[in-house]
């Protein structure tokens, strides 16, 4: 793995347009505590430039992530991030268990860190069961979708313990869009948060979250 | 979009661009071919390389052709919805697995930018309990069993008996079924009702014999 045990990671997921990530990128601090994603819509809307692009934005050697979503084909879609640049990508939990197998399999291949997402999931704990290999990395969250049209359904935190104490892996979760959620995301033992910009934000205000996180989370 | 009463043969086009290029140049000019941008090619070339497909197939058939894009949407229905549509694609796919949320916003999306909507029941048992929960229906359920199952499982069967069983409940809706690569499978789809066939592997492994599978593949539509 990549990531190291010890640290806590912000990872800022860029969803909107290459111009905005160009923006977002530029007022972030460098730090290697800092994880840039390269979002869904944009790998679906750019392709793997979105990937190259966002690497060639961001200061030397920051660590970036393919949110491909893979839910099939994975041994081909791993090969495509891994050589535009990524340094992770990401699997749904939903698909098929072979799927996922040989995702981790081709990950360690090309040196990436492998991210299992389970949206949707209902238990993260009976698909890591079923794995031959473990991933690197569980990611934990609640889709745009759902959070946006059924408000009570919630990121489960007490999973992330669970998780930690069965599998020798780390734990990603979605942290809402203030230094208190980040915080609260943290204090239930999360090892990586993942923010967004939301559309009525500023990218300034998402290059100061980055900041606030740096300074108040060692 | 599609004819209820037609049959259709969907080809999911995985390679390089420059590629499939010349691999539609050499198809048959036929209606009842449907194109796809794989999902691997939209992660690959983004929304341009639907808009490629778009124009090739249109000079091919001297006319607007008809362009699925496999997104396989799993969250921000309406996002990717628009991006597909306005590249050129006539139908996008959503995963039967993303959150129902997801999905019903997925089919409202498409009806907005007047494109079919497909959602994909891969690694799903009962697709009825998926339906069931739905708003509004897509204009298409796929059955599918995914690529890397087929090669890992061989046991897993696509559930074609489930084709006569949703159709007889939901009169409308068109059947695709995916993940039977053989003419002997694209055979068994057509009869046991299903409206679409999807293949895409022998296309992909031999490029340059594309005019002859087509054409091979062609005869079975009837």
């Amino acid at each position: 793995m990549i990531l190291e045990k010890r640290k806590k990671y912000l990872h800022v997921a860029l969803n909107s347009t290459l111009e905005e990530a160009a923006e977002i990128i530029s007022q972030l601090p460098v730090s290697d505590r800092i994880l840039i994603e390269a979002g869904t819509p944009l790998i679906k809307i750019y392709g793997t430039e979105a990937i190259s692009q966002i690497k060639e934005m961001a200061s030397v050697g920051t660590y970036v992530v393919a949110d491909n979503k893979c839910a099939d084909l994975a041994a081909r879609e791993v090969e495509m991030m891994a050589n535009a640049g990524a340094n992770a990508s990401t699997c749904l939990g939903v698909a098929p268990i072979e799927t996922i197998d040989s995702f981790i399999e081709e990950c360690q291949k090309f040196n990436i860190d492998s991210m299992i997402d389970m949206m949707n999931v209902e238990s993260a704990l009976a698909v890591l069961k079923k794995l031959k290999k473990l991933p690197d990395i569980v990611m934990l969250h609640r889709g745009v979708d759902e959070s946006e049209f059924s408000k009570e359904k919630q990121i489960p935190y007490y999973q992330i313990k669970q998780i930690k104490g069965n599998y020798n892996v780390l734990v990603a979760v979605a942290g809402g869009d203030t230094i208190r959620e980040v915080q609260r995301a943290i204090f239930n033992d999360a090892d990586i948060v993942v923010v967004w910009k939301n559309f009525y934000q500023s990218s300034t205000e998402t290059a100061q979250l980055a900041g606030s996180f740096l300074k108040e989370i060692k | 979009m599609l004819n209820q009463r037609s049959k259709y043969l969907q080809i999911a086009f995985n390679r390089s661009l420059d590629e499939v290029r010349d691999m539609i140049a050499t198809l048959p000019a036929s209606e009842k071919i449907i194109i796809e941008a794989g999902t691997p090619l939209i992660k690959k070339y983004g929304k341009k390389g639907i808009t490629a497909l778009k124009e090739w197939w249109g000079e091919k058939i001297q006319k607007s052709g008809y362009i699925v894009a496999d997104l396989k949407c799993m969250d921000r229905g309406s996002r990717e919805v628009e991006a597909v549509a306005d590249a050129g694609a006539s139908a996008a796919t959503c995963l039967g697995l993303a959150p129902i949320e997801t999905i019903n916003e997925f089919i409202r999306e498409c009806e907005k930018a007047g494109i079919d909507s497909m959602v994909d029941m891969m690694n799903i048992e009962f697709p009825f309990e998926i339906l069931q929960k739905l708003k509004k229906l897509p204009t298409v359920v796929v059955l599918h069993r995914g690529a890397d199952e087929n090669e890992r499982n061989r046991e897993k069967q696509i559930p074609h008996d489930q084709i006569h069983r949703i159709k007889g409940t939901y009169g409308n809706v068109l059947i695709s079924v995916a993940g039977g690569e053989t003419p002997r499978d694209v055979v068994r789809t057509f009869f046991n009702d299903s409206d679409i066939a999807v293949i895409w592997r022998s296309f992909y492994e031999a490029p340059e014999n594309t005019a002859n599978l087509a054409q091979e593949f062609l005869k079975l539509v009837k």
